[in-house]
């Protein structure tokens, strides 16, 4: 197994998703930027092939375009959270360096990639088997709600794995149970803040059918995710 | 610096060790039961100095909301209240505590109501930069904008009472370890605070304005300001009231 | 990077652990701390060791450590906060937040002189000096791990009100970290009821809130570089005006809105 600490081997993906805390404790002890860059790589590839997937749908381009969009969102999520992840672990009691918090982080991200990866296959068959999105109104809109909904499930079954496999490391790493909670909710938190808002600055992902294809939209850059939201909700209430 | 070290240095030295003050807040009883039993003129000027630099930056920075004269006027009348109040009833204080069973001399209860107003003087002075601030931010007095001057005029009722409160608990620590009895030390403070009570309330009337009014000039003491009294003013505010 | 870093105690929240040991009794908090970096590291990692630094004679060198990495901290977020508005504000925020921060530092820096002693505390000024100045630049160094949510938020919205309210978020989180800090400190200074330092700490955020207004604009644009005595207003005022002007909270929404909104 000790080789495994040292290459690129992609075997050790398995160890991370069986979520083996001496193994992967030993990984975070001992820092290699290739072990960095194999998670990388899982990320672009596995959240990558879901994004395509999920853009499939709409389009080949939209595809292409989700398939450097999905990776970006969790790898812009993760670099931007860096200082501010690695700063609230001692803080809270987990008293790991930077450079070990970007490596935890990073192996959640890669779990979920690994799952959403996985799922791709299962999303390519719900969109053959879901009426295109140029399709009449009627057909499209309660599609457009299940492609959602499956959606939704999806990214969110592989979040909650990804997040609770890192509970066992935490909890070796720092000793307490507490502790590795905290900082995994206090980890979730902020990801989530920036995480929503990132996908929300690099929409679309399904995007209208009366408009072009774009990697970005128009108004890429104008409000935000949780000003939607309230839209949104005001709207409803309303 | 450890409290036996400032003991050592002060008792030894003539000059005023301003670090004593901090023993004061405390209340620590040792020290503060020695300096009692000897009474220093260094230390009751030290006493004066902190009386008159904490409600005086305090008071400046009451009047400066209505201008910076009456800041300056106010600085100067706040500590003038405190240290008239002491000595006008210096007398009547140590009369009043051996005939309530508590066997002290006339230096002695100066020394302990000046260290009581030194406790509050010191407790103002450090919350005059929150009051600065607090009126800095303040729409002028003069602009005369609803509900401004209710908030401040509570912010100073509850800074004086905290420090009022707190120099009396220490003072009531001290007359209860001086007359080794709970109840005598309470029923000494209890008379001190009344008739003190009496006083600094009339010379705080005679002294006003404190604030000002913006309808009013600038003046250090009213024209009628030995026209009525206090409690005179207080009643008619009643009447008024109901 | 080979070791494994040492475990914080468990017990108490993060590490604090007020009352069983006095400071000093690990040799690793006897160790003199070494410049900014090592302030920094030492007040995210080892702040018992900062608490018992501060309480030796020549803490004079921490104390400047910690006040630096605060005004720098403090002088890049503004930075951040001004990329909202842009042009003079990304001058005119940094100095605004930095100054604003020391200065309220320094006016609730005697209060809590007096409750200390209060409390029965031996701390001396200068030792309280260097805790505040602790507070100041954990808190600051935890803002700074928060601009780049901040920026991104920041180049996407033109709500003042979301946009404030963020910032205003991010130092409320930060500061909890810094007065804990502080709180810990407390403990060790032999007080023997922290009634007093709660009063303080109510007192500071009331104070920093009311200088966030004082020193407007920090979010959005003006012709003035601070609001003149006639535009005065407390806090609270301050934040309904701009609720009740911001066009994101009273616009009425869109009628029947089509389901296939970009996604």
């Amino acid at each position: 197994m000790d080789a495994l600490l040292s290459t690129l081997d992609i075997r050790q993906i398995g160890a991370l998703l069986r979520g083996e805390p001496g193994q992967v404790g030993m990984w975070v002890r001992r820092w290699s930027s290739r072990r960095l860059l194999l998670y990388g790589a899982v990320i672009v590839v596995g959240a990558g092939c879901y994004g395509a997937a999920m853009g499939s749908w709409r389009a080949l381009l939209q595809a292409v375009y989700n398939g450097m969009k999905f990776p970006l969102v969790i790898l812009l999520t993760t670099l931007g959270n860096g200082l501010l992840n690695g700063m609230l672990a001692p803080l809270l009691g987990l008293n790991i360096g930077f450079r070990q918090s970007l490596l935890v982080v990073s192996m959640s991200f890669t779990i979920a990639s690994a799952i959403l990866g996985s799922f791709s296959p299962l999303m390519l068959f719900l969109i053959w088997n879901t009426p295109p999105v140029t399709g009449s109104w009627s057909a499209v809109s309660s599609a457009y709600c299940f492609m959602q909904l499956a959606t939704v499930v999806m990214i969110a079954f592989a979040g909650v794995v990804g997040n609770l496999k890192l509970v066992p490391l935490l909890r070796e790493l720092s000793g307490s149970s507490a502790v590795a909670w905290r900082v995994l909710f206090a980890w979730l938190a902020v990801n989530l803040l920036l995480g929503s808002q990132l996908c929300w600055n690099l929409r679309p992902f399904i995007g209208d059918p009366k408009i072009p294809v774009e990697f970005f939209s128009t108004h890429a850059f104008e409000g935000n995710f949780f000003e939607a939201v309230f839209k949104a909700a005001k709207h409803f209430l309303n | 610096m450890s409290t036996h070290v400032i003991i050592q240095m002060s008792e030894r030295a003539s000059t005023m060790d301003v670090r004593e003050v901090s023993v004061l807040l405390r209340g620590e009883p040792e020290p503060i039961n020695r300096w009692i039993r000897t009474a220093s003129a260094p230390r009751t000027a030290l006493y004066v100095a902190v009386i008159v630099a904490g409600t005086g930056i305090y008071g400046a920075a009451m009047g400066c909301w209505r201008q910076p004269l009456q800041g300056l006027y106010t600085a100067i009348k706040f500590p003038l209240i405190v240290l008239l109040t002491t000595l006008g009833n210096g007398l009547l204080n140590a009369m009043l505590a051996p005939l309530l069973g508590l066997n002290i001399g006339f230096r002695q209860s100066l020394q302990a109501v000046l260290m009581s107003f030194t406790v509050a003087a010191a407790i103002l002075g450090s919350f005059s930069p929150l009051l600065y601030f607090l009126v800095w931010n303040a729409p002028p007095l003069a602009a005369h904008v609803s509900g401004v001057y209710p908030i401040i005029r509570l912010t100073n009722v509850a800074v004086i009472a905290f420090a009022g409160t707190v120099g009396c608990a220490r003072l009531g620590q001290l007359l209860g370890r001086l007359s080794d009895n709970p109840a005598v030390g309470r029923r000494v403070l209890f008379a001190w605070l009344t008739v003190n009570f009496l006083l600094g309330s009339q010379l705080s009337w005679i002294l006003r304005p404190f604030f000002g009014s913006p309808d009013l000039p600038v003046e250090f003491l009213r024209a009628n300001a030995f026209q009525g009294n206090f409690f005179e003013n207080l009643l008619q505010a009643l009447q008024q009231l109901f | 990077m080979g070791a494994t870093p040492p475990r914080i105690p468990t017990g108490s929240w993060a590490g604090y652990q007020a009352a069983p040991e006095p400071l000093g009794t690990n040799p690793v908090e006897r160790t003199p701390i070494q410049g900014v970096i090592g302030a920094v590291e030492a007040i995210l990692r080892q702040p018992r060791r900062v608490m018992f630094q501060m309480k030796q004679p020549n803490a004079g060198g921490l104390i400047i450590s910690l006040l630096a990495i605060a005004v720098v901290c403090s002088l890049v977020y503004g930075v951040v906060v001004g990329t909202f508005s842009g042009a003079q504000q990304y001058w005119a925020a940094p100095v605004k937040i930095a100054c604003g921060m020391l200065i309220s530092a320094l006016i609730c820096l005697p209060s809590l002189y007096i409750f200390a002693c209060l409390s029965g505390s031996q701390a001396r000024l200068a030792e309280m000096f260097g805790l505040v100045a602790g507070l100041m630049a954990l808190l600051t160094v935890l803002l700074i791990g928060f601009a780049p949510v901040a920026w991104v938020f920041s180049e996407s919205t033109h709500s003042v009100v979301v946009m404030g309210s963020l910032h205003l978020a991010f130092w409320f989180v930060a500061a909890i970290f810094g007065l804990r800090f502080l709180h810990a400190a407390f403990c060790h200074l032999n007080a023997k009821t922290s009634g007093g330092f709660q009063v303080w700490v109510a007192i500071f955020l009331l104070v920093a809130l009311q200088m966030t207004t004082a020193l407007r604009p920090l979010v959005g644009k003006s012709d003035r570089f601070l609001p003149a005595a006639t535009e005065k207003k407390f806090f609270v005022q301050h934040w309904l005006d701009c609720v009740a002007t911001d066009p994101t909270w009273n616009e009425t929404p869109p009628k029947a809105p089509r389901q296939d909104a970009q996604n």
